[in-house]
């Protein structure tokens, strides 16, 4: 059987490990043979898919929907994890401090993430906009687009907006739910220093995207093979920790409306 | 009072980052010049161990610590992070080794970080012991430098052995007040290979009034006929300073430029916030490159702490390969603490 080619990026060296996990369980478990293509940018991803280089992308939120509209709706939703159905973003602020509410970051300094990620950037920036406020008119923003290409992975960008915020460069700052839990489950930051004053509607993450044409049968060969991964089985959990999951979902697609509204807004689907 | 000068201080006093401490210490750097510093007075210890997880996070170095039932809690922060000059190079562990030979001393220095003086017990490691840590070490580390401190090295009768057998291994440094170049001592100093030892000799001001304030009346005169006599006889010497504020390090780097003393040969540094110092640098180990520092109690990972709990990587002094091993995962703990930040959220 042909090598199902299936595309992740590799925003830090365990990416590695965990899709050396998954390749072992596809082949020797599932016998869906699959090979793994790593790629260092979304984007690079993201044009594989569309070129059919790839048969399946492991996609952010923003490069799923990116695919989805340039490919108009023929690159497919195949399943997501069940800790990418509800995300947030979150307004961290000194306790006590000028911004108690979102309405507070008119006339006030605020640091986002990277620019191209969903939660720290493009969804803050977009209901900022849906309270009135407009970024360099309402409020002025300091953007730490760090890790470019990599939509957020990596987190840099929002330890970058932690910094400012807790060295009082900016008012403000924009992070998502998975680092502001983080922060507060490893006591990163001094207890009842700041705090979140602001949680955004929730949004869904990841999704697993399947090339324009990719038989059908192929699509719910690997679907199937996803939701067989269990928890309990102690061959399988360890491939579902480090990816950050309990179980594989199918598609859930109502919550990347506000996301596609965004990218629209902010020239996200344009292509350069 | 803190030794520090500071350019602002927090009027507020008994401060908590839950009552208010953040937005204060925003306040404090934005009326401070990038590079001076200011004071908080906090309400407790575990507001000084929340105010080190604010500096790790935004880079603004705490440079004192002062803490007494009398006064609470006062720190002086410097608005940015230390100069690359105060800060540590990377270098391989065991690449310097020191060696606490003994923790006796016929000073009393008030800033010591081991709580050496006359009263205190000798915990000499011996030759024997020196010399089987050395074979070990041969096998497991490239070691470029070996430094035999105290105490005062010189107080003991083995010192021109120790001094031997270290400089057999690697080039060796012995750090000495200076003060007992005389009898059997001097004959001991007098039987050491130039081209392998060293001499460092502390030296903490250009005047005798602020060297005699610390070391004790008189110490500053005996230091510098010591550092004379070793110059005489041959010997490399560096001169070592610790310092309490900015104005006391220039003092004494315009009184090395007088001297021409070259700049391998000066170390000066801050008062560790350890041992007998009531103040100074507040060093917490992943502050620190280890190196590892052998003692008659145990190993250490760094001398600044070799008489401290946190510190302590090892109760026995071998076997050497097990020591490394520890300093290397302790090492690589303390990196992964600091990196831990970009790690709270990696999406897969």
């Amino acid at each position: 059987m042909k090598n199902l080619l299936l595309g992740a990026v590799a925003y830090d060296p365990k990416v590695v490990t965990i899709w050396e996990g998954m390749r072992t369980y596809f082949r020797e478990e599932a016998k869906l043979p699959i090979e793994i293509v790593l790629f260092l940018s979304y984007e690079a991803q993201v044009q594989a898919l569309l070129d059919n280089v790839v048969d399946i992308g492991w996609n952010t939120n923003l490069a799923y929907v990116q695919a989805s509209a340039w490919s108009h709706e023929s690159c497919a939703p195949l399943a997501m994890r069940d800790t990418d159905l509800v995300w947030n973003s979150v307004l961290i602020a000194p306790k006590g401090g000028a911004i108690q509410s979102l309405a507070d970051v008119k006339g006030r300094r605020i640091a986002l993430g990277s620019r191209d990620s969903g939660h720290a950037a493009i969804l803050p920036v977009h209901y900022l906009a849906k309270a009135g406020l407009v970024e360099g008119t309402d409020y002025q923003a300091t953007r730490f687009n760090t890790d470019l290409g990599k939509h957020g992975d990596t987190g840099t960008s929002e330890a970058d907006v932690l910094r400012a915020v807790m060295n009082g460069d900016v008012d403000a700052g924009m992070v998502g739910t998975p680092f502001w839990h983080g922060i507060q489950e490893k006591n990163l930051v001094p207890a009842g220093s700041i705090e979140a004053v602001w949680t955004s509607p929730a949004y869904p993450h990841c999704m697993f995207t399947a090339r324009q044409g990719l038989e059908q049968d192929t699509k719910s060969a690997f679907v199937k093979a996803l939701l067989d991964m269990k928890w309990e089985n102690p061959k399988h959990r360890p491939i579902l920790e480090a990816e950050g999951l309990k179980e594989w979902v199918l598609p859930q697609l109502d919550g990347y409306a506000s996301l596609r509204e965004a990218c629209t807004q902010q020239g996200f689907f344009e292509r350069r | 009072m803190l030794r520090q000068a500071v350019a602002v201080q927090v009027p507020k006093a008994d401060l908590t980052f839950a009552s208010g401490l953040l937005l204060e210490l925003h306040q404090a750097i934005r009326a401070t010049p990038k590079g001076a510093t200011f004071s908080v007075h906090l309400k407790d210890q575990f507001a000084l161990a929340e105010l080190e997880r604010w500096s790790s996070l935004t880079g603004n170095a705490l440079v004192e610590v002062q803490s007494s039932e009398a006064h609470g809690v006062v720190v002086a922060i410097r608005n940015g992070a230390l100069p690359a000059s105060e800060r540590e190079a990377e270098r391989p562990i065991g690449s310097r080794v020191w060696f606490y030979t003994n923790f006796d001393c016929n000073l009393a220095c008030d800033y010591c970080c081991v709580r050496s003086s006359p009263k205190t017990a000798r915990n000499a490691l011996g030759v024997g012991e020196v010399s089987a840590i050395l074979a070990e070490l041969r096998l497991v580390a490239q070691t470029q430098e070996i430094f035999l401190t105290g105490g005062e090295p010189f107080l003991l009768e083995d010192i021109a052995a120790l001094a031997l057998t270290a400089a057999e291994h690697a080039p060796t440094t012995i750090l000495t007040n200076g003060m007992l170049f005389a009898g059997r001592r001097r004959s001991a100093l007098e039987s050491l290979p130039r081209d392998r030892v060293a001499l460092q000799v502390s030296l903490d001001s250009p005047d005798a009034g602020l060297h005699d304030l610390h070391r004790g009346a008189g110490s500053f005169e005996k230091a510098r006929a010591g550092i004379r006599i070793a110059r005489d006889l041959g010997f490399r010497v560096r001169l070592a300073a610790t310092v309490s504020t900015d104005v006391d390090e220039q003092r004494f780097r315009d009184f090395l430029d007088a001297e021409q003393i070259p700049p391998e040969d000066r170390v000066v540094r801050r008062v560790a916030l350890r041992g007998f110092a009531e103040a100074g640098l507040a060093l917490v180990r992943a502050d620190l490159v280890p190196e590892i520092t052998f003692t008659g109690r145990g190993v250490y990972y760094h001398p600044v702490g070799a008489t401290d709990d946190d510190f302590l990587v090892s109760t026995a002094l071998r076997p050497v390969a097990d020591i490394v091993r520890k300093l290397t995962e302790l090492r690589e703990r303390d990196a992964v603490h600091r990196n831990s930040l970009a790690e709270v959220f990696h999406c897969a």
